[in-house]
């Protein structure tokens, strides 16, 4: 066995994994607030991917620049969501909100479609693809610097669930009843989330955009961030950082040994098996919270 | 004591409910007209059997209805000699009414210390927030010991001390506490009361009590109102009520044992005449 190829499998494998972390935040968040796992998060993140061509390609802005707009641009489509959509499906069943997140999903790839058609587009970050190695191994540097802004991301909301802001979040994702009974406005921190959720969509598809440029296939990311969203335990930040990285290693060394042997297409096998083993096994994740019962 | 706080209540009651009627999804008839009166700086208690409408009628009164689809069909709420009308909870928590709701339900994954902290106004400053918390603490010296575990895994008895002291945060004027001794150890019902009495004495908090738990109850209110069937049926001084044999009967578990045929007649009668 080649250990420096399994060495650069992996680690190529954890930095691709972060990515999809980036992506399983944005889940998260809305998990916390809402209860639902937000199918159109991946139509949000095409969207905010979008957006900053929009602004830099059509209107040439340069990105450092049409990045912020985007990223505000997309706040506000957050909190609108909210308000239009969700607000009135208030203590309606759960799946009836799943079921409104599915018609977005639709509805934001359908428009996309209309604005900017099927044709994929380049956004030129201007990350050099130069080789760069780390020691013997071979790594990307886009991945790394995704990686890097997963990461940093993840830090900045655990320190914004700290604040007195992000504490009340956490109190409406535990119980609305007793939030609204103290005073604590559920349907704006409901939009908060929602909001801060589609500002990671804008940055997940910038730098995926970057990756694998910017088309309809963007929001298939969906399935591997709610993979490792239900892996990580849904409403953990934590856990979808971590289960990010797990996912990322198994799916590419998984795929290096087993692509050979069956002729290709084994990534999404990978990825089907994890999800499958998780609901079936630990179906509340790796650091899911299970409800607290005192004994 | 209590004679001066009664002519002080007839003057300037700080919620007044004017026969209000509630509903739910538009068609259920929870409660149909309840009026009373809670002094400023009073405490009263509202009794009745389960499913009396007791809990409606303090969610009528925080806004909480709406979570529930309910709404105040008729009738008036007064807080402070304002009509409070349809807002939100959050401003009705804003002008000074604060409801605990029933079964404590404290955000169990917060520790105590942001539990407190989450119900605390946003607008108020941090030096504020920290004395504050000092305040909720040295009444309840229980949850200081423990304000860094998650709040899931406190006590009942805690749970509840902390239920009181978060909506304590919200500074309130009226404090409405929903079956506060459910499911607690009778020597812990003693203890919450005791502490909610001495936040009234010292604070001049207003309290609205809603109890299954007539005789604790009736232990720390100056008035009672008895509440059957979506409507007021008594309304008397504590002293009054604890004298009353109709009361003792079916609240205390006093009085003499009647054969079952004879209560349901008087209950029946009992509706007709109020």
């Amino acid at each position: 066995m080649d250990w420096i190829f399994l060495a650069e499998l992996s680690v190529n494998g954890a930095l691709t994994g972060l990515l999809y972390s980036l992506f399983a935040i944005g889940l998260v968040l809305v998990y916390k607030s809402s209860s639902v796992p937000n199918l159109a998060q991946g139509a949000l993140t095409m969207l905010g991917a979008y957006i900053v061509l929009a602004f830099s390609l059509s209107l040439g802005l340069p990105l450092w620049v049409a990045i912020p707009i985007s990223i505000i641009i997309m706040f506000f489509v957050g909190l609108g969501i909210e308000k239009v959509a969700l607000r009135r499906l208030a203590g309606r069943p759960i799946v009836m909100i799943l079921m409104m997140t599915l018609g977005l999903d639709i509805f934001i790839r359908g428009t996309t479609m209309a604005f900017w058609g099927g044709t994929s587009r380049p956004m030129d970050l201007g990350v050099s693809y130069d080789p760069f190695f780390a020691g013997p191994l071979l790594l990307s540097r886009i991945h790394m610097i995704g990686a890097g802004v997963s990461v940093a991301l993840f830090i900045a909301i655990v320190f914004f669930f700290r604040s007195r802001l992000g504490i009340r979040l956490r109190a409406i994702s535990d119980d609305y009843m007793a939030s609204w009974s103290v005073g604590i406005s559920v349907e704006r921190g409901v939009g908060l989330s929602w909001a801060l959720a589609s500002v990671v969509a804008v940055i997940t598809g910038v730098i995926w955009g970057e990756i694998q440029s910017v088309d309809q296939s963007l929001s298939l990311l969906l399935l591997k961030g709610l993979t490792v969203a239900v892996l990580g335990g849904l409403d953990s930040l934590f856990g979808a950082v971590l289960a990010g990285i797990l996912l990322g290693i198994l799916e590419n060394v998984g795929a290096a040994y087993l692509d050979p042997l069956v002729g290709g297409g084994s990534r999404d096998l990978v990825v089907a098996i994890v999800l499958i083993l998780t609901v079936m096994v630990r179906p509340h994740g790796l650091f899911g919270r299970h409800d607290i019962e005192r004994v | 004591m209590n004679s001066t706080n009664e002519t002080e209540a007839a003057k300037d009651p700080i919620l007044t409910l004017n026969s209000i009627e509630v509903l739910y999804d538009s068609v259920l008839l929870a409660i149909k007209g309840v009026s009373l009166e809670v002094p400023n700086g009073g405490m009263v208690a509202l009794l009745g059997a389960n499913g009396a409408g007791k809990s409606t009628t303090l969610k009528a009164i925080s806004g909480l209805l709406k979570a529930e689809r309910g709404k105040v069909s008729r009738g008036e709420i007064r807080f402070d000699g304002q009509v409070i009308g349809d807002s939100p909870p959050q401003d009705r928590v804003g002008l000074g009414i604060c409801h605990v709701i029933e079964g404590r339900r404290v955000f169990e994954h917060l520790t105590p210390d942001e539990n407190l902290e989450a119900a605390a106004p946003i607008s108020m400053s941090r030096q504020t927030l920290k004395s504050e918390k000092e305040r909720i603490y040295s009444y309840f010296p229980r949850l200081a010991e423990r304000k860094s575990a998650e709040a899931g895994y406190l006590s009942g008895g805690e749970q509840q001390m902390l239920a009181i002291g978060r909506a304590l945060m919200t500074q309130p004027r009226l404090l409405m506490l929903d079956e506060p001794s459910l499911g607690l150890a009778p020597f812990l019902v003693v203890e919450i009361f005791d502490i909610i009495q001495k936040i009234n004495r010292e604070q001049g908090l207003s309290v609205l009590l809603v109890e299954q738990n007539a005789v604790a109850a009736l232990k720390i209110v100056s008035h009672g109102y008895l509440i059957e069937n979506g409507r007021v049926v008594m309304h008397d001084t504590a002293a009054a009520l604890k004298a009353n044999s109709d009361i003792q009967e079916f609240y205390l578990g006093g009085g003499e044992a009647k054969n079952f045929h004879d209560i349901k007649h008087y209950r029946r009668r009992k509706r007709w005449l109020t």
